[in-house]
């Protein structure tokens, strides 16, 4: 019940740094989108996406938790369907198939699938502790609920979001506990089928051949990307210098010059927070960061007071997947990690994202408001 | 001892998260700042001084061919002026300045931008001046400093040498508008098919924009060249048309309105495609200028319209192959049938009259298609009944779409009793018989149609999709790609009917007494129907007449007569008599061709 005791256990302060956070990133938006003529429609779509959003932050309190544990499974089945249905009819984006349009907006059913699978893990972990650590047969059921999706949205290709996926579920595992055999099995493992993959001729031929050649070449730039200079090599440069000439104070809202030029085709995007650190310099950029340090934090802390497995693998499912999306875009805006393209939590411009954002830091907010409830 | 279940033995390992967060954020802001603190300076310097921006590079679009390889559309090398608004600190001077070079005043200039500015994309050029002569791309190439953000764009313009040579076929293009741009159809300055073939076959023609990255100066000029996706030229392709036919084909109709097509009756090529009065496709390409666009729009004589496919006439006696065909398949023509002619025949209260005024006396079949007895055909189409001979004239692709690939073909009409019914609310009367039957009346045809339907009198009944495109050439790997005609629909015809047919064609011209002896040539055999459509406007009252009193003229032919190898239908609107205006083109045409048959396709 959304009772005035639970509005009384609301965690304000943690309301109030998600929205900042997110204005700042409309600000950007606004910034990185202005045209001649005004404020782009971009600006005033990602202003509807931020107050849908908000709404999905506060619907996601009313139900218990527990209750969105309880169909943690079925949303993960619809993630799949829907990963799938992608494949299909999906509409085509930038070389890579990631969208399905709904009436005239186009939903990306990977953003909501990397939700989905934070939630079903943490179910499954939650239900079924292991004294001493997980070995690696334990592992076989969680592995392959991981894998169903990634290879979907491997085949996109989406290499950024699947990539994100394995480390996200990683961090879950991680916490989880697991033994030190099971991690050198796992990575030894890794290693073979990637080196399979990449080195064995028939193998190689065989999976490399099937795959046409605009994915060949993504993949190719995204292992190096100078073989693709007009690309991400190229955007990874500019980006840097856009970060860097934006010095201690920033040249000023919608007055970067990197920002404001064309030749950052996704820099409302993946971007964005090469033109936060173009415009308002190592002063706004570094409150960014920590105001993200602090919403983290504060997640990781709500963990903590979680009264049950559930609640923990939740918050800290939810913390580890936002904490790895916040480091890889900003770490590949400052040039310190490949360009994969992921959205920045909250800031990025996208629907998908956002309103995902803003219900996991809901369900995160309902783990924290209900720290004292007693659930026996 | 903690229990396992309990919360807590995941929460001692939440510090882990928290630590692995705290890493992630101290390397961040390490990072951070030692790019804004410690090297802001230097990348302040790379922003300011290396301004790398990507430049489109226009892909040249696939030539067009003539079936033996010779270019009908080509492309030529010409310099535009542009502007960068972003790279001119002052654009009022550099507009002025510029105002001053090139022919384009000032007001101009900023409309063209403003124009441009809701659908380009930052530091896109503009273009000023396109296809600018000479001595104005080297001034502005020499006064650089003084025009910042002026810059000169090498581009392919497109060039139809023979002019007006094919236009309705060949098609126009023009630049990208602003729906096709929504559409996601092209991208800004693009120019693309907007007309004919060259939209039709655009996706082949258009190729692949390319794309450089320059680094430029202050004034937006390039300083470096940094990287370059080469574009992908456009797909050549071949068309069916035999530039030396369809160039004596133009010339015989000369300066009369009208229309001439000829295809191969034995796979459907198109050979000849004219529509008269045409155009100038080459007005087209840098955007016609309104003048011009109203010129063409308002011309009474609608010089945009393809005659060949989108105007629809009466047949004339042309259409009398139609009733032959069906009075010998329902048996209704015996071949030794003699009607009597007088010159006229009397239904009601109504006079229906022979084109020789004194009659032709008693005619067979034979007799009746050579020296076309309108007395003849009005007795035979009264016996079969025109709804019969309707089923022939539709089985033989009249009022039909033939299913050519260009834009907007008319269907024609062939009407039926039941057509007239619904219409007109009145029957069916004798009298319209006689006057469908000799091509008058509802009947209208376009002359591809004709075309189509001599092809498969010549052939023996296949009727064959037109086709234009021959076959395309890949500009890089050199493959070429060859269209084989697609199977034809089957009449089914009698053969022995068809022969008759044959034979009474081939009368036309050669017997004496045939209205087509001015298409006899001496390089071969040839077969045609004459035909003489009476202009409806004669009967519009209170109108002025002054040429379009005069009837229109057809004729259609195919030769040799012993193996057809060209079949031609020629319309001159208001020409006069088939047998004295239209065959003699129609002869022009047929002596071209044969001349040249044995010629291979050039690849």
């Amino acid at each position: 019940m959304l009772s005035r005791r639970l509005f009384g256990n609301l965690p304000w302060g943690m309301v109030g740094l998600v929205l900042t956070i997110a204005l700042i990133g409309l600000a950007a938006v606004y910034s990185a989108t202005y045209t001649a003529r005004g404020p782009s429609h971009l600006y005033y779509k990602q202003l509807i996406w931020i107050s849908v959003g908000v709404i999905v932050m506060f619907l996601a309190l009313i139900p218990d938790y527990h209750t969105v544990g309880r169909y943690a499974y079925i949303l993960y089945a619809l993630s799949l369907v829907l990963l799938v249905l992608v494949m299909v009819i999906g509409r085509t984006g930038m070389g890579a198939q990631r969208w399905l349009a709904i009436g005239s907006f186009a939903f990306q059913p990977s953003e909501l699938a990397k939700l989905s699978i934070t939630l079903a893990l943490a179910r499954y972990f939650a239900e079924d502790p292991k004294q001493g650590g997980y070995g690696i047969k334990d592992l076989a059921v969680p592995g392959v609920m991981v894998l169903i999706p990634l290879l979907l949205v491997l085949k996109q290709p989406d290499l950024g979001t699947a990539l994100m996926l394995l480390l996200t579920s990683s961090l879950i595992v991680m916490l989880a506990g697991i033994q030190l055999r099971s991690v050198i099995i796992v990575l030894v493992a890794g290693a073979t089928i990637v080196s399979l993959v990449l080195f064995v001729p028939p193998v190689k031929h065989k999976i490399w051949g099937s795959l046409k050649p605009y994915q060949q070449n993504r993949i190719r730039a995204f292992i190096d990307p100078s073989s693709d200079p007009l690309g991400r090599g190229y955007h990874a440069n500019q980006s840097k210098i856009a970060v860097g000439s934006g010095q201690i104070t920033g040249k000023g809202i919608r007055k970067g010059t990197q920002s404001q030029m064309a030749f950052l085709p996704e820099r409302h995007t993946d971007f964005i927070f090469a033109v936060i650190a173009e415009e308002t310099g190592l002063i706004g950029a570094g409150i960014l960061v920590l105001l993200y340090l602090t919403l983290l934090l504060v997640g990781v802390d709500t963990a903590r007071n979680a009264k049950d497995r559930l609640g923990v693998f939740m918050a800290g499912g939810i913390v580890s997947m936002i904490s790895l999306y916040v480091f890889i875009n900003i770490g590949m805006a400052v040039g310190i990690v490949p360009v994969v393209g992921v959205p920045l939590p909250l800031v990025s411009y996208g629907g998908t994202s956002t309103i995902t954002t803003f219900l996991a830091l809901g369900l995160l907010l309902n783990i924290q408001t209900r720290r004292f409830e007693l659930f026996y | 001892m903690i229990q396992e279940d309990s919360p807590a033995a995941v929460q001692r390992r939440l510090p882990l998260l928290a630590a692995l967060i705290i890493l992630f954020i101290v390397i961040l802001l390490t990072r951070l700042w030692y790019l804004q603190a410690v090297k802001g300076q230097y990348y302040q310097d790379q922003a300011e001084n290396n301004r790398i921006r990507p430049v489109k590079i226009r892909a040249p679009r696939g030539i067009i061919y003539d079936r033996r390889g010779r270019p009908i559309v080509e492309n030529v090398l010409t310099f535009d002026i542009s502007l960068v608004e972003e790279d001119s600190p002052d654009l009022d001077a550099t507009i002025k300045k510029l105002s001053s070079i090139v022919k384009v005043d000032q007001d101009s200039i900023l409309k063209l931008l403003e124009d441009a500015s809701n659908i380009r994309t930052k530091y896109e050029p503009v273009k000023i001046r396109e296809e600018a002569p000479w001595d104005e791309v080297t001034v502005v190439e020499s006064h650089q400093d003084d025009l910042p953000g002026a810059i000169i764009e090498p581009e392919h313009r497109r060039h139809y040498p023979y002019a007006g040579l094919a236009s309705h076929q060949l098609g126009y293009i023009g630049k990208v508008t602003q729906a096709q741009l929504k559409q996601k159809q092209g991208d800004f300055g693009l120019l693309i098919g907007q007309g004919g073939l060259e939209k039709i076959y655009d996706k082949l023609l258009r190729g692949t924009t390319g794309r450089r990255m320059i680094q430029v100066n202050a004034s937006g000029r390039k300083v470096k060249d940094l990287g370059i996706e080469e574009p992908k030229p456009g797909t050549d392709i071949f068309l069916t048309i035999d530039l030396d036919v369809q160039q004596a084909a133009e010339e015989a109709l000369g300066s009369r309105a009208g229309s001439v097509v000829a295809m191969d009756p034995n796979t459907g090529e198109i050979l000849v495609m004219v529509s008269h009065p045409n155009y100038d496709p080459n007005l087209f390409p840098r955007g016609i200028t309104p003048k011009d666009w109203i010129r063409l729009t308002n011309d009474p004589t609608h010089p945009l319209y393809n005659r060949a496919i989108q105007s629809v006439y009466p047949p004339g006696s042309t259409f009398k192959i139609i009733v032959t065909l069906a009075g010998l398949e329902s048996g209704v023509i015996k071949l030794d049938d003699k009607v009597a002619c007088k010159g006229f025949i009397k239904s009601g209260r109504h006079t229906f009259r022979c084109w020789k005024k004194g009659g032709h006396g008693p005619v067979s079949l034979h007799q009746a298609i050579v020296e076309s007895c309108d007395v003849y055909f009005y007795t035979m189409a009264e016996r079969i009944g025109f709804d019969r001979i309707a089923q022939y004239a539709v089985k033989l692709g009249l009022s039909n779409l033939t299913g050519i690939q260009l834009p907007d073909e008319k269907p024609g009409l062939i009407p039926t009793s039941a057509w007239k019914e619904k219409k007109t609310g009145e029957r069916w009367y004798p009298g319209d018989t006689y006057i469908n039957a000799i091509g008058q009346g509802f009947v209208l045809v376009s002359p591809i149609q004709a075309c189509r339907m001599i092809s498969a009198v010549a052939n023996g009944g296949h009727l064959y999709r037109p086709v234009l495109l021959k076959q395309t050439r890949d500009r890089e790997t050199r493959t070429v790609k060859t269209f084989s005609p697609d199977r034809p629909e089957e009449t089914h015809l009698d053969a022995a009917a068809l022969e008759e047919v044959r034979r009474g064609l081939a009368g036309v011209v050669a017997e004496p007494g045939g209205t087509g002896h001015a298409v006899q040539t001496p390089i071969a055999t040839v077969a045609g129907k004459t035909g003489t459509a009476q202009v409806i406007a004669q009967k519009v009252p209170g109108k002025k007449l002054s040429e379009s009193t005069q009837d229109h003229a057809w004729f259609i032919a195919y030769a040799p007569v012993e193996n057809p190898k060209i079949a031609v239908a020629v319309l001159i609107e208001h020409g006069g008599h088939g047998g004295a205006a239209a065959a003699p083109v129609a002869r022009r045409v047929i002596e071209e061709y044969l001349r040249n048959a044995e010629q291979k396709v050039v690849r």
